[in-house]
């Protein structure tokens, strides 16, 4: 049996919308073994994206408990919750979220860039380039350096994306529906690219979608329901999404 | 790092945020040129104020001023020893001044103003004003102030010693001007019969081959140096580029008549006190005196201080003693006030006022470094407007990137790291707005001249009224301490004003900005 990578105890949180209060995460429990790939399926508005961003410490649970490698991260100052998110958490999203001012390269290394000071930035651009170097080749993005996000398409601002999670060596790699906004295709290369990832490197994915036929490449499906997380069987994954 | 590069990018891409730019620009130019123009004016005014006084002035409080001269100068020689450069007496006092303007027609040149060739065409009626008169010593005057070099006759600004002296063309136009007066010419008779006609006879008559020996009170008449103002006046429409703007009435060689006033403690018959009476004495004009002050070009007629002794009766006297100080400049403010304390010890408080020439002109170079203060104040606040600019715009940029900030917040970001870039961005703001406004400031400082030309012949209006300001040229002095100063105060503006939105920045919550569409 693999290692917890992280483990979510009782979490509770909930949104405010004037006077409504929303529950989203009602005592959820959910333990993520190392070099897991975890898909996460739920009808839209069942938190999932919450649950994300409260396990890669951008939202604060209103109660409960997050331990990373046995270490509780839920309540640690802003600071450290910075450096979790710089050099532990890797983020993609459904609408790639890159900075338009920027070209790919300088995207990717953005990470790098918020984590060094001028100085140090200036002593280990070389390395850092050369990572990021790598990790485009990796995801097929060498012959795009230069352009800016707007000139991409779809698939290539996503693989943008991943190689920007990559560049810290994440331990833990969040996904909120990477293919949501391509076509079949191109979002099954995305997915092959992840699960590559996860076989090769061992990279821990949590990664969120709607669609069963990507669910279906993952080690292990939960599904969120009620503000909980439940196993959901690969038959269940089908009933679900017709 | 990402700080300097996003909000470099920015700065490239946000064309919205030029607007900002220029206004600081705008600013900061308006503000460099105000600021070297009005430091230029208190430069060049301080050293014209400075150049036609001397140092340190001690005059006497009655209008009689104090007799005994040769005694007081020698106790200011003891008093000061090494420390006195040069010590020139002057009388003071207020004078009538009678003239007449003659026009003078070359029929060869067809010039109506040539007083050596010309012959007199018409006169007007005597013309009376008042002035202040100045009995100086020339020679000692040129060390303790720069007299001599805004004599016109170059002769007299080599030697201003023979300054009341009649030289060079004055003398001829005196002389033509004595024969003319003695000679059978037909306007000495009243009404001229036909002054076209003499004038004709006289232009072809040969001129006299022998010179005429003057009487002797001619020989060395008493001298005057008139002010420009006083010996021209200037056409009412004149513009600042003509060059015939100022018409001449008195002419170096003309007579004018000066009254003043007697010694007031004159002496009356059998010992009781007498009474001022005037006294005049005919003067020929031997230079023309041009400081570009028009205040005292258009109030100062100088005469010799013998002479003017003579007139009012007041030999071995003088009203004033003018002192030029070894190394004055180098002087601390204690120095100063010590070096007239010790001049107070024999120049009593009762009849004699010790000044600096700082003290005599200080209220005027006061006015103008208020003038200047307020001027920057009011031009800062030209700079503020735009902070407010950048400020609204900053709130617009923050929204408009608000997805960007989740990003980066989601990559790690410290709401610190998202503050600087925005600071950073407004720095960049200012620091290139102020840059554009110093280059532009110093450019237009530079070429005001050829800017006030061009808009003068533009409008046809003067844009800077030489008649109202005291110099030709508009003065400019660029401080770069000044300009420095000037750019620190913008930045300033500039990272004050993003403050705020850089702040709404820092504290939007990542979540929230990433659910932001």
């Amino acid at each position: 049996m693999a290692a917890k990578l992280l483990v979510a105890r009782d979490l509770y949180k909930s949104y405010r919308r004037h006077k409504i209060v929303i529950p989203v995460l009602q005592g959820l429990d959910l333990d993520v073994e190392t070099g897991e790939f975890l898909c996460l399926v739920g009808a839209s508005g069942s938190g999932k994206t919450t649950l994300l961003h409260v396990l890669g410490t951008l939202d604060r649970p209103d109660s409960g408990r997050i331990l990373l490698e046995g270490k509780r991260i839920d309540n640690v100052p802003l600071a450290e919750r910075d450096r979790l998110r710089n050099q532990v958490f890797g983020f993609i999203f459904q609408f790639y979220h890159l900075l338009p001012e920027l070209n790919v390269l300088e995207n990717v290394l953005m990470p790098q860039m918020i984590r060094s000071s001028v100085l140090s930035w200036w002593w280990h651009r070389r390395e850092a380039r050369r990572r990021a170097l790598a990790l485009l080749e990796r995801v097929g993005l060498s012959h795009r350096l230069r352009h800016r996000p707007r000139e991409l398409s779809g698939g290539e601002m996503q693989r943008a994306a991943i190689a920007r999670a990559l560049l810290s060596r994440p331990r833990l790699l969040l996904a909120d529906e990477p293919t949501g906004n391509l076509d079949a295709r191109t979002g099954s290369e995305i997915v092959r690219l992840l699960r590559d990832l996860n076989r090769e490197e061992g990279l821990t994915i949590i990664m969120v979608t709607h669609n069963p036929e990507i669910a279906r490449q993952a080690d292990r499906c939960v599904c969120m329901t009620e503000g909980r997380v439940e196993p959901i069987s690969l038959g269940e994954l089908h009933a679900l999404s017709s | 790092m990402y700080k300097l590069l996003l909000s470099w990018r920015y700065l490239l891409t946000r064309y919205l945020a030029l607007a900002s730019i220029v206004s600081v620009m705008l600013g900061v130019a308006t503000l460099v040129v105000v600021n070297s123009v009005m430091g230029g004016f208190a430069e060049k005014l301080r050293n014209r104020l400075r150049g036609l006084q001397a140092h340190v002035m001690i005059d006497a409080r009655s209008a009689d001023g104090f007799c005994n001269l040769d005694y007081h100068m020698q106790r200011v020689r003891e008093i000061l020893g090494d420390r006195l450069e040069a010590m020139s007496p002057v009388i003071e006092g207020f004078a009538m001044v009678e003239y007449r303007r003659r026009e003078y027609t070359n029929f060869e040149t067809g010039s109506r103003d040539d007083p050596i060739h010309g012959v007199i065409t018409g006169e007007s009626p005597p013309v009376v004003r008042t002035v202040r008169l100045l009995g100086i010593d020339p020679a000692s005057r040129s060390q303790t102030s720069e007299f001599a070099q805004f004599l016109q006759n170059p002769e007299n600004r080599r030697d201003p010693r023979r300054c009341f002296e009649l030289r060079g063309q004055a003398a001829e136009h005196h002389r033509r001007h004595f024969l003319r007066s003695f000679g059978p010419s037909p306007w000495n008779a009243f009404p001229p019969p036909n002054p076209l006609a003499a004038a004709e006879e006289e232009a072809t008559r040969p001129p006299p081959t022998d010179p005429v020996e003057l009487p002797p009170h001619l020989v060395r008449p008493f001298g005057a140096v008139v002010g420009h103002g006083i010996a021209t006046f200037r056409k009412p429409d004149a513009k600042s580029t003509d060059t015939d703007r100022d018409i001449p009435i008195i002419y170096p060689g003309d007579e004018i008549v000066i009254t003043t006033v007697s010694r007031t403690q004159l002496e009356g018959h059998a010992g009781t006190r007498g009474h001022p009476r005037p006294v005049s004495a005919t003067f020929v004009v031997t230079d023309i005196f041009k400081s570009e002050m028009s205040e005292i070009d258009s109030n100062i007629i100088y005469i010799d201080l013998a002479d003017m002794q003579r007139l009012r009766t007041m030999e071995n006297c003088a009203t004033s003693l003018q002192l030029k100080i070894r190394g004055y400049d180098d002087y601390t403010p204690e120095q100063k006030r010590q070096l007239l304390a010790e001049l107070a010890r024999h120049f009593d408080e009762t009849f004699f006022a010790i000044a600096s020439w700082e003290q005599k002109q200080g209220p005027l170079l006061a006015a103008i470094a208020i003038e200047r203060g307020l001027l920057n104040v009011l031009l800062f606040l030209i700079i503020a407007v735009a902070g407010f600019g950048i400020l609204a715009i900053f709130f617009m940029i923050v929204v408009e990137k608000m997805r960007d900030i989740g990003i980066l917040k989601a990559l790690g970001a410290s709401n610190s790291g998202v503050m600087g870039i925005f600071l950073t961005y407004g720095l960049a703001l200012g620091l290139v707005g102020a840059g554009l406004g110093t280059v532009l400031g110093l450019a237009i400082t530079v070429n005001i001249n050829e800017i006030e030309r061009g808009l003068s012949a533009m409008t046809g209006n003067d844009v800077f009224d030489r008649s109202v300001y005291y110099f030709d040229k508009i003065p400019t002095v660029i401080d770069p301490l000044n300009i420095l100063f000037l750019n620190l105060g913008a930045l300033a503006i500039a990272v004050g004003a993003s403050v705020l939105p850089a702040l709404r920045a820092a504290l939007l919550h990542p979540v929230q900005c990433l659910r932001y569409e």
